[in-house]
């Protein structure tokens, strides 16, 4: 049901087809059933819905973390697997190692990508720069905030240089004025590595503040009923669109679909 | 940003305030013990408790010097540590090694688990004259009676650490590529090495107990075989001595360990007085 992109987008590969998908985890209900979605390279896409509707699912699926019942799934032309060298899953919780510090964090992607010891050293840096922690390169996790850490693990993943970033409500645990930073960072990071985003959430303003097309999915978990392409022009800052007439135009517009997808 | 600035200011004066108090805090335990023997040895001069049953500091002290200055207690002394040191490097290496086994068989463990919990819920202690009917005199069986004890502690305290193992850092670990092998290296020992610590401070309080005991059953030489023949002279400062000796034996390589723990561990100290 997904409708692709206009114009300007289609002339654009397409990175993840997602073909009347149906996932079932072995019982006689399904959890998802005939989705279709199409993600184009390059693109910036929120996944938004009801919990329970399914949406981390379908980030699963795309992950490889969990088998397709029926349908086609295809990322870059090939069948999702897990540890696949071109994707980065972002987990909900920032999964930082307690025992390294965040430039330790930082450089265990890129250990784990076989990247030499003094370009590890080298990218970590810049990338604990860009996230604003330069201060706190040799802390533990323990003496940072949820916010600090969860940019650890935004430079973390970013550092690896994926093309495609699967992330799963990673800023779902933090307050609504940290998330504002967060949602400048990433889109900073994201901006500058071109890469395709499938970002799950279940709020309103952070899908519209930092996707290209918001999708609302059904809550019966029939896929995709409604998507909303944010026009708001690029770079955005997260601060500046609260007092933007037509983000709130979009917020609304989002609003009444969420609800109609929730009957 | 600033709340970084702020914690640091705040563990910067914890530190400070850790290091002021800690020569207080020396004075204190100092003051402590001070006032113990004076109770005890007071009690005594008073005639409130008898000498004979309880002997008194000033000759625990005495005992200790006679133990020592003529090199006597040396061969059992030497007995009972390397008792001690191999059943604790078996329990080390044989607990941990089981507990990674059982952790990754799954299907092992379930078979196994019942009959490790019977085992372990055996008074060895009960077994002592056993081990020495089967591993003779020697220390064998002091051995095998101190490891029956060590090695369920390593086990279960390593097993207990890398169950419970942080699924999301699996995750993100495997995500990111990782091998089973450093799943393990980078995730699971890393995760478990808080419980291996507790557990290799309590295994060896059991190993040199065992050690001790093993040796009052029988034996030809040792620590335990001392205690027996003073408390069969009823020479409580000797046997308040000797207790005293392994006491302290044990407190010292704890306090090795400690070191040891502190510097592997320093990523989790203070964890918890940071707010968010």
């Amino acid at each position: 049901m997904a409708r692709d992109g206009g114009a300007a987008d289609g002339d654009r590969p397409v990175d993840i087809g997602v073909r009347g998908l149906a996932v079932t985890f072995g019982q006689p209900r399904s959890v998802l059933s005939g989705v279709d979605v199409t993600v184009r390279r390059g693109e910036f896409v929120a996944l938004i819905g009801a919990s329970g509707c399914g949406k981390t699912t379908l980030l699963n699926v795309i992950a490889g973390l969990v088998p397709a019942a029926a349908g086609t799934v295809t990322i870059a032309g090939t069948p999702p697997a897990a540890g696949r060298r071109d994707i980065c899953y972002v987990l909900a919780r920032d999964a930082l190692l307690p025992w390294r510090t965040v430039m330790g964090n930082v450089e265990y992607g890129l250990e784990l990508s076989g990247i030499g010891r003094e370009e590890r050293a080298r990218r970590a840096a810049s990338y604990v720069d860009r996230v604003g922690l330069a201060h706190a390169r040799d802390l533990y996790p323990s003496r940072l905030s949820q916010g600090m850490r969860q940019r650890v693990s935004l430079a973390r993943a970013f550092a690896v240089g994926r093309s495609l970033y699967l992330m799963d409500e990673p800023f779902s645990a933090l307050d609504s004025q940290t998330k504002l930073v967060l949602h400048d960072q990433l889109l900073g990071l994201w901006e500058s590595s071109r890469a395709t985003v499938v970002f799950v959430t279940h709020d309103i303003g952070e899908a519209i503040t930092l996707a290209d097309r918001v999708l609302v999915m059904s809550r019966k978990g029939t896929g995709v009923v409604d998507e909303i392409r944010v026009d708001l022009a690029r770079p955005r800052s997260a601060e500046a669109l609260q007092a933007d007439a037509h983000y709130h135009d979009l917020y609304r517009r989002t609003w009444t679909s969420l609800k109609a997808s929730a009957q | 940003m600033t709340d970084v600035a702020s914690s640091e200011a705040r563990l910067d004066s914890a530190a400070r305030a850790r290091g002021g108090r800690s020569a207080s805090i020396f004075a204190a335990r100092a003051l402590f013990l001070a006032v113990i023997l004076a109770i005890w040895q007071g009690a005594v001069a008073l005639g409130l408790a008898n000498a004979a049953f309880v002997s008194t500091p000033a000759a625990v002290a005495q005992s200790l010097w006679d133990l020592f200055k003529d090199g006597e207690i040396l061969p059992d002394l030497g007995t009972t540590v390397l008792e001690i040191v191999i059943a604790f490097a078996l329990s080390v290496v044989l607990g941990i090694g089981s507990a990674v086994v059982l952790d990754r068989n799954d299907w092992l463990n379930r078979i196994v688990s019942p009959f490790l919990t019977a085992f372990n819920s055996m008074p060895r202690i009960a077994l002592g004259p056993l081990f020495i009917l089967w591993f003779g005199i020697g220390i064998a069986s002091k051995v095998v009676l101190a490891f029956s004890l060590g090695y369920f502690i390593m086990l279960l305290s390593t097993l207990g650490g890398l169950k419970n193992v942080d699924r999301d850092l699996l995750l993100m670990a495997r995500l990111f590529g990782a091998s089973e092998l450093r799943l393990f290296r980078d995730v699971r020992f890393p995760w478990a090495l808080p419980g291996i610590f507790a557990g290799l401070k309590l295994t060896l309080i059991y190993c040199s107990a065992g050690a001790v005991i093993g040796e009052m059953i029988a034996a030809r030489r040792g620590l335990g075989v001392l205690l027996q023949s003073f408390s069969g002279r009823f020479d409580v400062a000797g046997v308040l001595a000797l207790i005293l000796i392994v006491a302290l034996l044990v407190m010292a390589l704890t306090s090795l360990m400690d070191l040891v723990e502190r510097r592997l561990l320093d990523w989790s100290k203070g964890s918890t007085d940071v707010p968010g």
